[in-house]
């Protein structure tokens, strides 16, 4: 099976039920993602900081506070069902023990929440902060949401990989 | 942020060469052996082009972070494969994924950043200096664009200047990377007059 990058700043969402839609290396970025399991639809945003500074711009992942209404049009331009859509977002880590200042990782994952309140999404699970990269996998098919952290093993944020097995 | 003329790009990869040349000299030095070096790439893309460009983004690396101040604002990223890193370690007698082989690493980080601003400081009249090194290990990906995006100012274009070394006879290559912030490309293009 294939998988489909999420760079950074971009944002897919799909229907395909082959796609793997994969962020590698999270760090104070955002792994969003957005699943229909019932539909077989998915998407990942892959987003860097929190509010744009001067509107959507060509690459609408980019920002939080665009990344979340342009995934959910998105993913309903599809087909999903906005009440069925579980929510699920990982990074948003504090690389290098924290040293900045500026917390990027902290207020990305705070700018996101935000917004999927505004957009009246909850979160079904998350696994934001700390000090460790993460790498974020969507598999459509089956509705699975699957996150890694350097050197550990995957863990299944969303749906049941294991059931959904085919 | 900008694109960048030919020239320009030119001139940069010009000042990493004779960063690097230094840093690489006060390695030798510091491992009493030869350390050569490659020809820097200058990285000016999108930045997730630029990311890729540093290398695949999943691949475990244990990276020493100095952030720099003064009249140029930067971050110089000293990149090692966790092998060449325990290699490196046995040169300087200290046991590797221990406490003092991560504080031989910082300081090894130190002193070539250091060598490194301070040669690009002399050749273009300026005063840099470094904070105390990070030491990390993690996602490649992870760490080049924490660094990129900690300035929050990221432009469309995202640029760095990669410089490689490796110690002759080991297998033990590090990167280099100077990621200056916009108003520091600006500064720097500004004082080489282009």
């Amino acid at each position: 099976m294939g998988e489909t990058p999420v760079r950074i700043g971009e944002l897919i969402a799909t229907r395909d039920p082959d796609e793997v839609l994969i962020s590698v290396g999270l760090g104070s970025c955002i792994g969003l993602a957005m699943i229909d399991r019932a539909r077989g639809i998915a998407g990942l945003a892959h987003v860097m900081l929190p509010q744009s500074p001067n509107g959507a711009g060509p690459l609408p992942g980019r920002y939080a506070d665009h990344a979340v209404p342009t995934l959910l049009d998105r993913m309903v331009a599809l087909g999903a069902s906005r009440a069925a859509i579980e929510v699920g977002m990982a990074g948003g880590a504090q690389m290098f023990g924290g040293s900045s200042s500026i917390e990027v990782g902290k207020r990305n994952a705070e700018a996101v929440t935000s917004a999927l309140g505004e957009a009246r999404l909850r979160i079904k699970a998350s696994a934001t902060g700390g000090e460790k990269g993460r790498t974020v996998k969507v598999l459509a098919a089956q509705g699975v949401m699957i996150v890694r952290e350097v050197a550990s093993e995957e863990v299944v944020l969303i749906g049941d990989l294991v059931g959904a097995a085919r | 942020m900008a694109n960048y003329t030919e020239q320009q790009l030119d001139a940069l990869g010009e000042l990493a060469n004779i960063g690097s040349g230094t840093a690489c000299t006060a390695l030798a030095q510091m491992l009493g052996r030869p350390v050569d070096i490659k020809v820097p790439k200058v990285v000016a893309l999108p930045l997730a082009d630029a990311i890729d460009a540093v290398g695949a983004a999943e691949e475990p690396r244990t990276a020493v972070k100095l952030d720099i101040f003064g009249d140029l604002d930067g971050t110089v990223l000293l990149v090692f494969p966790l092998d060449d890193a325990a290699t490196l370690c046995g040169m300087l007698g200290v046991e590797p994924d221990s406490e003092v082989g991560l504080s031989a690493l910082g300081e090894i980080g130190n002193i070539l950043g250091t060598s490194y601003v301070n040669a690009l400081g002399q050749m273009i009249g300026m005063e840099v200096e470094p904070h105390p090194p990070i030491t990390t290990t993690d996602m490649l990906g992870a760490i080049v664009s924490t660094v990129l995006l900690e300035r929050d100012e990221v432009g469309d274009t995202a640029l760095l200047l990669d410089s490689a070394m490796f110690v002759e006879g080991e297998q033990c290559e590090l990167s280099f990377l100077l990621v200056p912030s916009a108003n520091g490309v600006a500064d720097l293009l500004g004082r080489l007059g282009m």
